[in-house]
């Protein structure tokens, strides 16, 4: 999904300005890193980009729709190809790791006895087989995040928006979901997450993989790239 | 397929939800019974009313007296309309002659018709109603009435008039009683579902944001107090069937009595499937009533 912004201002949970009249455009099946140490900037612009925080003023485009004058069902139809990682959509607590992922492919339209196959395989892939019968208590915080970063990509969604992903995980799982994430972007799909600068850009270079990752930074209202912040 | 799989889900989701939340669904389940145990007390008595009273072997007469004026065909009409009338057990018409003996049998009568010189009577017939039409005695009266060939409907209301009459105050207080129990345990079973609504809002929302349609929502909330209704019922009906044979027999053995076998066995069957019918609709009811909630209705 080709992502474009247009004379945009949003601001935080707590009022603060994030963006003033900024323009970006993120192309199909391209993967954005926005690196923030400012947590809260990152969850509003991530929300803003999921349709659900509605930008102060200025048009944002997803398809060269403006998603926040979408009528419900179409916007319900937009949401179903649209994968979320955000930290206040927590896990179903009374449902186990299966069936929290299995939850999610009925939700998005998926009733076929083949893709809830799937889900056996995509938690084998992860390893975690041997949880998928365990409730979310039961899981470390990491396993936790990674169980719903693999909900959001259960359904290979053409937008994937995760707001720190990798936060909690351990160098094993934060492999995992690197390769997952990057998987999924090769399928196609748009990927902008956000994570915290040092952190992330640590274990990038311990993967050693060499992707072509866009590196974005919100500074002063405007949406930078660090390349063309370099230069 | 799809269907079929969606309403699968929906069941097994509400099933779920009822063991989840184990201690709202048990409070609901006793709600729902407690209710329709005090139903079923105003129907079973009823019931067993109306039963005693339609088994009973007095007949209620109604004496129709026609006009001085009838004729023959006025009578053969008449007659023909007793015979159709679906409220007349039976009528037997009885000549003025007839009549007229049967009076001369009292001295003082007999006195009183030999001053007159002539019959006084008309010729008249004797309506034997069906026991479980008494009630409509009134109605029959007036339907005789507006032929011109009948001059007269007399009927003593006594005994049974006072016995129908009891049936029904106690059918309509029964029936009053039935409605406000029924509105209490929806109102309880509506904000006990509520609670548990309010108890996963968080879900509910997260459902909302990653797409998931309406019924994926709501259905299971709905299913949850069908089951919770259906389990009442089911309790009651047990419960029911347990005082029917066990203090039956007592009442028999020690009070002489057996009025709760009076009633015949397709009776309190019927009885029971109105239990459970009116359990699914209070648990269908309250859900629907707690899913109304503005603040539900903003979630879902």
């Amino acid at each position: 999904m080709l992502i474009q912004g247009f004379h945009l201002s949003q601001t935080d949970a707590s009022g603060s300005s994030i963006l003033e009249d900024a323009y970006f455009s993120f192309p199909e099946g391209s993967y954005t890193v926005l690196l923030s140490e400012n947590v809260m900037a990152a969850t509003a612009f991530l929300k803003m980009l999921a349709g659900e925080r509605r930008p102060v003023s200025g048009t944002l485009r997803v398809n060269h729709q403006d998603t926040y004058s979408l009528s419900s069902s179409r916007k319900r139809n937009w949401i179903s190809e649209v994968g979320v990682v955000f930290s206040d959509f927590k896990l179903f607590l009374d449902r186990t790791v299966e069936e929290n992922i299995i939850f999610t492919l009925r939700a998005k339209g998926f009733w076929d006895k083949e893709s809830l196959n799937a889900v056996g395989l995509l938690l084998s892939k992860a390893g975690l087989a041997a949880k998928a019968k365990l409730f979310p208590e039961a899981l470390t915080e990491g396993e936790k995040q990674l169980v719903m970063a693999l909900r959001a990509m259960i359904f290979r969604p053409r937008l994937l928006l995760a707001d720190d992903p990798f936060q909690g995980m351990d160098e094993t799982t934060f492999e995992i979901l690197f390769r997952f994430l990057w998987e999924l972007n090769k399928t196609g799909t748009t990927i902008v997450l956000s994570a915290r600068q040092a952190a992330f850009l640590e274990e990038v270079k311990k993967t050693g993989n060499n992707l072509a990752i866009r590196w974005i930074q919100l500074e002063n209202g405007k949406v930078y790239s660090l390349e063309e912040k370099a230069s | 397929m799809k269907l079929i799989s969606g309403l699968g889900y929906v069941l097994k989701e509400g099933l779920m939800q009822v063991i989840r939340a184990k201690g709202l669904s048990v409070a609901v389940v006793v709600i729902v019974a407690a209710t329709l145990l005090q139903l079923s007390l105003f129907l079973g008595v009823s019931r067993v009313l109306d039963h005693l009273f339609a088994s009973s072997n007095q007949k209620f007469e109604m004496a129709v007296f026609l006009s001085a004026s009838t004729t023959q065909e006025d009578t053969a009409r008449i007659q023909d309309f007793l015979s159709h009338d679906p409220r007349v057990d039976s009528a037997q018409l009885v000549s003025k002659e007839a009549a007229l003996a049967d009076f001369r049998k009292d001295a003082a009568i007999d006195q009183m018709v030999k001053a007159l010189g002539e019959n006084p009577l008309t010729d008249s017939f004797t309506v034997v109603l069906k026991n479980e039409a008494v009630d409509q005695a009134d109605g029959l009266a007036a339907d005789l009435k507006k032929d011109s060939g009948v001059d007269d409907v007399s009927y003593g209301k006594g005994e049974w008039a006072t016995l129908s009459n009891l049936i029904h105050v106690i059918r309509w207080a029964g029936l009053l009683m039935a409605g406000l129990v029924f509105l209490t345990a929806l109102f309880i079973v509506a904000n006990t579902l509520t609670l548990a609504l309010w108890a996963r809002r968080e879900d509910m929302i997260s459902m909302a944001r990653m797409g998931a349609p309406g019924w994926m929502r709501w259905g299971p909330y709905l299913c949850e107090g069908i089951f919770q209704g259906f389990m009442g019922s089911v309790i009651v009906t047990a419960v029911l069937e347990i005082i029917r044979r066990a203090a039956g027999e007592a009442l028999q053995k020690y009070g002489g009595f057996d009025i709760l076998n009076a009633l015949p066995a397709e009776e309190w069957i019927s009885l029971y499937l109105h239990l459970m019918v009116m359990g699914v609709v209070i648990g269908a009811l309250g859900a629907f009533w707690a899913l109304q909630k503005k603040w539900v209705k903003e979630i879902l």
